[in-house]
């Protein structure tokens, strides 16, 4: 049976025969153990506060309060007021992109149900329904009053590459956590190189490539947003997106990308 | 858009269009053309179109849940598992791809495969089919591989597929020259297909010296050597998936090259490649089930090379029993037998193939060689990038054991070498396998013995096939 196969190297995958997998129809797809090996997840309790960085990869030195260096910057900065934190699930070492590389340019969409798992853990612990959130909850008493749900909003491709890549990677994340998905931002095409832009053009900061869809602001309103993408670099996109969404109102704005690097 | 033709009259169709489509299948969205250049052809009837991705009802119930099959009409993969469903930008919908082409460019449901359907394009000039002799290669036949040309060409002349069923260094190739020199005459367009890129590679000068003035393509991922309209194609069986009905003759090299069998999709890509009733011929060692049975039954046309290019007997395999070599790999001991055999070649100055059947299995046992003190051990697999350094090194001998998972290019023959296959009762190792890792060994003249050893937990079927396969060989070869 196919799901005995790894998604990505069509390797056996070595199903453990438990009781749980007797009885299930099918066992969801997924990668084997030598794939599975070469992925670096990020521990949760070991990761920056703010962007999600694994911070056992990085010096103490660029580490205050479990925070990295680059988000400090980021605060400073103000921009990006209303983002809260970005969780990733992996860091981006050579397998991530060897499978990113097969999931976004290659196109196999597919790739994505290996992370489903993974995904929806996260997501549950961001708004503490997973078990230890709720034991939290219980202990003060507040266990009926799990964290509001997020609007989902999948980070959007410009509509050349859209078109041409044939789906949105960041779309068919989100479609993994089950949750209705607002498509609330849209992306500019590609803008003036830098090389044709005159000296004052090049100074000024980047022009924001996202607009608002007028339709789905009220959805927004007063809300957390839950923004997804494939990775996250240096959190610029990210922050670009918070500041288009600013306009609608949320009551903040949280990412959930699959790797980070 | 009109064109005029090279005789004056109109012709109805784009000329350009008409090259780059003729015998080939392309996707709608690929052609380098405008729409409604393309749309036009469409209506003229010159351009037939089908869908990239269909659903294929099986049996009188036709989709119940669950049980949606899907065909890919370009690559013709049915595997379940090797389809996928993704929100579509191009018609809005949960679209179905094929997972197993992807790098020939995404097919969907939603997709148009297109092929030409108007008349074929005058071909160009090709004065090299005046000569004398199209094929210039110098060396001789023996008597056994002169009559198997010679029957192979008569076979493929009246359009009759053959096989040529030739032990391991009974030069294979050099017996298609005379077919192919004839079907180039004809002005006929021959295939050279395999399923190993390294094959093309190894085959492609030989050919291009053998035919000098015949444009030769060569075609496998990331090769650059493609003349467009060449009359003789050298490829991997991958790369023909872009053909159409275009070729009249195809050869299939080592259609069971271990540990390349049973992709039905190559098969697909073959059949669609060739033209309507093309014959084949097959070259290998060891024929798959449904061509020895053809061939024996005295359905499919064919003939036997027992004896090897040297006249010496293939070696024998000899099983030796190591017991649960899988439970001592992983307390990391190598089982001592096998070191044992191993010490002694290399204090014999042996070189040694050994064949494993995974990749981590191959880094364990390389590891645990290096640790024993054997020096020059090296491990090699088909995706390693060092691949080709390794074997060179190995040639050269300054590598003195390798550990492999697939059979290396079939110029590797390194006088003296021997082989072993370490847990030759995993299942990956059946018959042909074995057979064609026994030919790896003695096939220089110099030195045309060596010892072949299945080092084995309990002696399969297959084994016991291999060792009847390659005695039986020696017997008819009169050894
Ligand atoms: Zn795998
Ligand atoms: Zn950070
Ligand atoms: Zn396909
Ligand atoms: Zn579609």
């Amino acid at each position: 049976m196919n799901e005995y196969r790894c998604l990505f190297c069509r390797g056996p995958r070595d199903v453990p025969l438990r009781f749980r997998t007797l009885l299930a129809p099918v066992h969801p797809p997924g990668l084997c153990r030598l794939c599975l090996e070469k992925m670096a997840p990020i521990d949760r309790k070991a990761c920056c506060l703010v962007c999600g960085r694994d911070l056992r990869q990085l010096k103490l030195e660029f580490i205050r309060h479990n925070i990295c260096n680059d988000c400090m910057r980021w605060k400073k900065s103000g921009r990006g007021r209303l983002f809260g934190r970005n969780r990733s699930i992996f860091s981006y070492n050579k397998m991530m992109k060897e499978m990113m590389t097969a999931f976004k340019f290659r196109g196999d969409a597919l790739l994505a149900e290996a992370f489903r798992k993974d995904f929806r853990d996260a997501y549950r612990q961001m708004i503490g329904i997973d078990p230890k959130g709720l034991w939290n909850r219980m202990r003060r008493g507040r266990w009926l009053f799990p964290n509001e749900r997020y609007v989902v909003v999948p980070i959007p491709l410009t509509r050349e590459r859209f078109i041409k890549r044939g789906f949105n990677q960041s779309a068919v994340l989100a479609e993994l956590l089950g949750e209705p998905i607002i498509e609330a931002l849209s992306r500019a095409g590609s803008q003036k190189k830098q090389s044709k832009k005159n000296r004052r053009e090049r100074l000024l900061p980047g022009r924001n490539p996202f607009a608002l869809n007028p339709r789905a602001a009220s959805a927004i309103a007063g809300r957390r947003v839950l923004l997804i993408d494939d990775i996250y670099t240096t959190g610029a996109t990210l922050r670009l997106a918070c500041d288009t969404l600013e306009a609608a109102g949320p009551d903040r704005v949280d990412a959930l990308t699959l790797a980070h690097g | 858009m009109l064109l005029s033709g090279k005789n004056g009259i109109q012709s109805a169709f784009d000329e350009e269009l008409q090259h780059f489509l003729y015998g080939k299948e392309c996707l709608l969205d690929e052609l380098p053309f405008s729409r409604e250049l393309i749309k036009k052809h469409v209506r003229l009837g010159m351009i037939t179109l089908r869908l990239g991705v269909e659903t294929i009802e099986k049996g009188i119930v036709p989709i119940q849940i669950g049980s949606k099959k899907w065909v890919c009409r370009r690559c013709g993969n049915t595997d379940p598992g090797e389809f996928g469903t993704v929100s579509c930008s191009q018609c809005r919908k949960r679209c179905v791809y094929c997972r197993h082409c992807l790098n020939m460019g995404v097919v969907r449901s939603c997709s148009r495969l297109a092929t030409w359907s108007g008349p074929e394009p005058i071909r160009e000039e090709r004065p090299w089919r005046d000569a004398k002799r199209i094929c210039t290669w110098e060396g001789t036949l023996s008597d056994q591989q002169k009559m198997a040309a010679d029957r192979l060409d008569q076979s493929l002349s009246s359009g009759q597929s053959f096989l040529i069923w030739a032990v391991c260094g009974s030069g294979k190739t050099e017996i298609v020259f005379p077919a192919v020199e004839h079907a180039l005459r004809r002005g006929e367009r021959v295939v050279l297909a395999t399923p190993r890129t390294d094959v093309v590679r190894e085959l492609y000068p030989r050919f291009q010296n053998a035919f000098p003035k015949v444009p030769v393509s060569a075609l496998h991922a990331g090769s650059e050597n493609q003349v467009p309209d060449a009359p003789l194609v050298i490829s991997t069986a991958h790369q023909l998936i872009r053909f159409s009905h275009y070729f009249d003759r195809v050869f299939i090299d080592e259609v069971d090259a271990f540990p390349y069998h049973f992709d039905p999709m190559l098969e697909y890509a073959v059949r669609k490649a060739a033209k309507e009733g093309a014959p084949f011929a097959f070259l290998t060692a060891t024929p798959p089930p449904n061509l020895k049975n053809a061939y024996l039954s005295g359905r499919l046309n064919g003939v036997k090379i027992a004896r090897r290019f040297h006249g010496h007997p293939l070696p024998e395999p000899k099983a030796w029993w190591i017991g649960n070599w899988k439970k001592s790999m992983k307390q990391g001991i190598v089982p001592q037998s096998f070191m044992k055999w191993v010490k002694q070649k290399s204090s014999h100055q042996v070189q040694l193939f050994i064949f494993v059947s995974s990749v981590s299995l191959l880094r364990e046992l390389t590891e645990l060689l290096q640790r024993e003190g054997l020096g020059h051990v090296a491990g090699v697999h088909a995706e390693d990038p060092d691949r080709h350094a390794k074997v060179a090194f190995f040639r050269e001998g300054k590598i003195r054991i390798l550990v492999t998972t697939t059979i290396l290019e079939r110029g590797v023959t390194v006088p003296g070498a021997e082989a072993a296959v370490f847990g030759a009762d995993d299942p990956i190792f059946n018959e042909s396998a074995l057979v064609q890792i026994a030919g790896r060994v003695g096939r220089s003249e110099r030195r045309p013995n060596g010892e072949v050893i299945l080092f084995h937990n309990g002696r399969t079927l297959e084994m016991v096939r291999a060792q009847r396969h390659i005695k039986q060989m020696n017997e008819e070869g009169g050894l």
